[in-house]
């Protein structure tokens, strides 16, 4: 028998997703579109008769948006939500916003796929020179961190999502849940594909195939040492699902840009 | 954007308050308040206390332009306090946005809930005035310490509140069935003081959003006024009340509201209308 449940989401489309470009650290707000999908699954969410007792998210906008979304349509506004720059999604060092569409055609679809998908590889760092540098440093919510501003990451690897992960995950979020609170994260594409990786003990090559769709809650049923009884499932109309994973991987593929 | 002292009704009650602060001393401290909008069962002018109710539209709206009122004065925040209400979450999470300021921690708590209505809870406060009369509705809306008829298990509303998933932790003390504003503030304090206070004075810049009456508890307590004093005062709603404070956490002036003027006196006159029987 599951003992506990915890959902996991990766929020909707925000401007840059539109656009197709690494978004990562830079915080955006939720298009209109993303909105929807976050009040969609909130609503679906509601309708199969599921309660939240907590709810994590990252430092970043979107993920917030997307959670006060989703509480607010599941009537469970009350319920604690605590962020950390932790959940945040991937750093994408030089490559913060850069359309993926161009750099496929300028570096070829694989070296894209690898630098998205590979498990440690990871992108040139971002300088001071960086167009969105100092947005993201400057930013106050970046004092209020755990580690120094200095040594918050300025390029990571999945590898490195997941080592700065893990231990929120175990000693803030765990705690949580073997009180047997429902936990809900709503986090980035990255930071979920990490925290999935962990609990299912997907391996290094395989968790690049992996992709998660926007706006879809991910359950996962966990035994007592917190371990999947059972796949994670992917909630909601089987057809939608699959032409959100397909909107996702075709961000990676090469197109021409219109002039 | 003008910052403006209250006006119309409550200008007496301030008048002595006012004397109070002659000496100018420094503010060591900054503190934001905000009572949320109008809910939906304001717009229908019933007791609503610890019954769930949504914003109205127009409560966004109040919302949203207290964001913008604090967006405009360049207002920054390291922690927020609310309720486990939704018209003081929302009205948060409004006012967060419009400052752009969302990734703040928020501490929610039932302590900081609307007072709570007793058997009121629901009713129409022109048909309870009918019902009951005048002067016992005021009695129960004006009275420090008479709380209002207890909830029963019978009252429509007692299970959807009082077995509330958000209330599963409270002991059976400390849950209410009813409250006298003496009592809504004699469970806002303790967390004010064990909670809030120690954050104020590691100089974290505090926002509050909650309600009229948990609010009360908070500004009786920092200005040390009378039960009565306190019964006089209506607290605009969707308008931020700033507060200075010296190092020993007393106001070295009055409160403040951000706002145009006409929006602030506007709301003032419309909570003071409530509460009249009406044909």
């Amino acid at each position: 028998m599951p003992k506990y449940k915890l959902f996991l989401l990766r929020h909707g489309e925000g401007a840059w997703n539109k656009e197709n470009r690494f978004c990562s650290w830079v915080d955006q707000h939720l298009s209109e579109e993303g909105v929807k999908e976050a009040q969609q699954c909130g609503g679906l969410l509601k309708e199969q008769g599921y309660r939240l007792d907590a709810v994590f998210t990252s430092l970043l906008t979107r993920s917030i948006q997307t959670a006060w979304l989703v509480t607010q349509a599941m009537g469970d506004e009350w319920v604690p939500v605590l962020k950390s720059w932790r959940l945040n999604e991937r750093h994408y060092g030089a490559l913060i916003g850069l359309n993926r569409a161009e750099l496929a055609l300028n570096h070829g679809e694989e070296e894209v796929r690898l630098w998205r998908r590979s498990y440690d590889i990871t992108p040139p760092p971002i300088t001071e020179s960086h167009p969105f540098f100092f947005d993201i440093y400057n930013d106050r919510r970046y004092l209020t961190c755990d580690v120094p501003l200095e040594e918050l990451p300025r390029s990571e690897s999945l590898k490195q999502v997941l080592d700065r992960l893990l231990p929120y995950w175990n000693n803030v979020i765990v705690p949580e849940i073997k009180k047997d609170r429902t936990v809900l994260i709503s986090a980035h594409g990255n930071s979920c594909r990490a925290l999935l990786k962990h609990i299912e003990g997907i391996s290094d090559d395989d968790i690049v195939g992996v992709t998660l769709p926007t706006g879809i809650p991910i359950l996962l049923e966990l035994d007592s040492d917190l371990q999947p009884v059972k796949p994670h499932e992917l909630l909601g109309n089987q057809v939608q699902i699959q032409n959100a994973i397909r909107k996702v991987e075709d961000q990676g593929k090469a197109k021409k840009t219109d002039t | 954007m003008l910052i403006q002292k209250a006006s119309g009704g409550v200008a007496d009650a301030f008048l002595f308050r006012v004397r109070k602060f002659k000496s100018q001393r420094m503010a060591a401290y900054r503190l934001v308040l905000i009572r949320h909008g109008e809910s939906c069962w304001n717009q229908e002018n019933r007791f609503c206390g610890w019954f769930d109710a949504d914003l109205s539209e127009a409560g966004v709206q109040e919302a949203k332009r207290g964001g913008q009122a604090l967006k405009d004065s360049g207002f920054e925040f390291d922690v927020c306090y609310t309720s486990v209400l939704q018209r003081a979450i929302r009205t948060l999470w409004l006012v967060l946005d419009g400052i752009d300021q969302m990734w703040l921690p928020v501490h929610r708590t039932w302590r900081l809930n609307e007072r709570h209505y007793g058997g009121l809870t629901g009713l129409n406060k022109a048909e309870t005035a009918a019902r009951h009369g005048e002067a016992q509705v005021k009695v129960w809306r004006r009275s420090y310490d008479i709380p209002p008829p207890p909830m029963d298990a019978e009252h429509d509303l007692y299970s959807a509140i009082s077995q509330d998933r958000r209330y599963r932790d409270l002991s059976k003390d400390q849950l209410p069935i009813c409250e006298s504003l003496k009592d809504t503030i004699a469970r806002a304090l303790p967390f004010w003081n064990e909670e809030i206070v120690p954050q104020i004075k590691e100089g974290k810049k505090v926002l509050i959003a909650a309600h009229g009456n948990s609010l009360r508890g908070i500004v009786k307590h920092l200005e040390d006024m009378t039960d009565e004093a306190i019964m006089n005062l209506n607290l605009p709603t969707g308008i931020p009340i700033v507060y200075e404070l010296d190092k020993n956490l007393k106001p070295i002036k009055p409160m403040q509201f951000l706002g145009d003027e006409e929006t602030v006196r506007k709301a003032m006159e419309a909570v003071a209308a409530q509460g009249k029987a009406k044909k």
